[in-house]
């Protein structure tokens, strides 16, 4: 098995004369959690559309665990491991609680959803209409939808958004916890840099569709150059 | 964290109807439908309930279209007037069996709605609409220019043969026989889709309707659940037409005309489009109230549409919808 669970290597995307995305190249470790961070516009989230195949990728390729799954469509990309989740909530609104894991779960063999949701703290909502519940809890709805199965690589793009910051370190801790013990790799896209820096193991900062730099979190606070393009003084 | 939005009103669960009550709920419905004989007075009253049956058969299609895909079709009397015309013109011309006829009546629909649905599944809205309206309004076009086919927009009488499927085809112009025959099959025709909305698939499309990209990211394809419904509804609206057209020993262009699926459409929005029955409820209720306005305004379109615009504004989930809050509300 390779030593990298997702990567991506020279990945480019443009919009008309602007590249979105510029020959970015990433690597995340087995079981590892990394941060994507960066100012609106560095790419951040066309990066994941990128690797889950939302969005063509014009150049370089995308590896999942060593397999090269460039032309892979989001459906096979799942099968294979990966799931995603999106920026603003996306869930099925009309659907239970319930009803909507088990539907998830019947896409990937020996899916467990009582387990996902006791983690999730969903099970006493099971039976609730998803549009029905707070947002709080449809965020953790939204996580779970992507758990469900047991991914290898989860790819996630501002799962805290619209969170106050307890939520936000709550569904935090969670998420460590979990990735810990399901073994998950994860890449994640937050604002929220207490939510990056409490549970990243390492970061990477883009800028204009590049990567700036990368590093462990006390190396990215550290950086003058993140700094100066992101973090500002405070951080 | 663990709250439900909106304080009580909010933590209404939606459970399907338990499995006992629904084949206790078909059973009594297939009974009631044994006694209609009994229950309707006159031939007048027989006929106009087993007409109304084909009305809620094609609002249900439309109406499932609605419930399980999230589409609005202005086009599904294509499916109902491909079914009559198909047995129609069939048994006219002694091409095939009987049987064999009635059997191609409803595969073909089916199976057009299928390939359809493959390649109009991604369109949404007001372009979804006016494709279906345009496919439909295509065969009306064929079937009216095409004399040959069925004597074009005169269209054409067709002798019922003397059994059908072994058993007597006379009945189907009885209007008792009719009615009960069509009460029966859309008791059935309801049964089946409330089975469909909780199996594997009736959800898996149910979530696509909901939220088609998040479906194609937990690893579905879309496109072939969303074209089985459309088959489905077709197969429904099928069956409605190959009713009519052997109860009436008649096919016309007019059943595959615009205003049959518009109608089929106010029918489903009238009774609650988001319920398996609503539909048909609306369908019965409508088709009476055309009927009965129809002895006295010669403008009844005009009724109906003032009904449709009281029912819009003030239940916008129809009259089962209306019904279901009321149920919810009891003894609070």
């Amino acid at each position: 098995m390779s030593a990298y669970a997702i990567e991506g290597v020279g990945l480019t995307r443009r919009f008309g004369g602007f590249a979105a995305l510029d020959g970015v190249d990433i690597a995340v470790k087995q079981g590892e959690i990394r941060g994507l961070i960066g100012p609106n516009g560095a790419g951040k989230s066309t990066l994941i559309d990128v690797l889950s195949g939302r969005a063509p990728n014009r150049g370089g390729k995308v590896l999942l665990n060593g397999e090269d799954i460039s032309d892979l469509t989001p459906q096979e990309r799942r099968r294979r491991g990966m799931a995603r989740s999106f920026q603003r909530t996306n869930i099925f609104p009309e659907l239970t609680v319930e009803q909507q894991l088990r539907v998830a779960s019947w896409a990937v063999a020996g899916a467990d959803i009582d387990e996902v949701m006791d983690e999730l703290h969903l099970t006493a909502m099971a039976d609730v209409v998803a549009a029905e519940i707070s947002y709080g809890d449809q965020r953790h709805l939204d996580l779970a939808l992507a758990l469900v199965g047991r991914p290898t690589v989860l790819l996630l793009d501002e799962p805290a958004a619209g969170l106050t910051m307890e939520e936000s370190l709550s569904l935090a801790r969670i998420l460590r916890d979990l990735a810990n013990r399901w073994h998950v790799t994860v890449l994640l896209v937050e604002h929220d840099m207490q939510v990056v820096f409490s549970i990243c193991d390492r970061v990477t900062v883009l800028h204009l569709g590049r990567s700036l730099s990368e590093g462990t979190c006390d190396e990215i606070r550290a950086d003058p150059t993140v700094v100066a393009a992101y973090l500002g003084t405070e951080a | 964290m663990s709250t439900i939005a909106h304080g009580a009103a909010a933590t209404v669960r939606r459970k399907p109807l338990a499995g006992a009550a629904l084949f206790v709920t078909t059973a009594v419905a297939l009974a009631v439908g044994v006694a209609l004989p009994w229950l309707v007075p006159t031939k007048i009253a027989m006929s106009l309930l087993a007409q109304a049956m084909f009305d809620a058969l094609l609002a249900t299609s439309v109406g499932f279209l609605i419930l399980q895909n999230g589409r609005v079709s202005f086009g599904q009397a294509a499916f109902f007037g491909l079914g009559g015309y198909s047995v129609g013109v069939l048994i006219a011309r002694h091409w095939v069996a009987p049987e064999v006829a009635v059997l191609i009546a409803i595969i073909l629909p089916t199976l057009v709605a299928f390939l359809l649905g493959l390649v109009i599944a991604r369109i949404t809205g007001v372009a979804h609409a006016m494709l279906t309206l345009a496919v439909g309004q295509a065969f009306y076009e064929v079937v009216f220019r095409w004399r040959e086919l069925a004597k074009g927009d005169d269209g054409m009488s067709f002798n019922l043969p003397r059994h059908l499927f072994g058993l007597s085809a006379s009945g189907l112009q009885d209007p008792a026989v009719m009615m009960v025959l069509a009460w029966t099959i859309l008791v059935l025709v309801l049964f089946a889709l409330a089975l469909f909305a909780r199996s594997r698939i009736g959800q898996i499309a149910a979530a696509i309707r909901d939220n088609e990209e998040r479906a194609r990211f937990l690893g579905y394809s879309t496109m072939l659940p969303r074209a089985l419904v459309y088959a489905i509804a077709a197969f429904i609206a099928a069956i409605a037409g190959v009713l009519s057209a052997c109860y009436n020993g008649y096919i016309a262009p007019q059943m595959f005309h615009w205003s049959v699926s518009g109608f089929a459409l106010i029918m489903a929005i009238i009774g609650g489009a988001k319920f398996i029955i609503g539909p048909a409820i609306g369908a019965v209720v409508l088709f009476y109230i055309k009927d009965y306005a129809g002895q006295f305004a010669e403008y009844w379109p005009a009724i109906v549409g003032i009904i449709l615009v009281v029912v819009t504004l003030t239940m916008p989930r129809g009259v089962v919808g209306l019904a279901a809050t009321l149920w919810k509300m009891r003894g609070r």
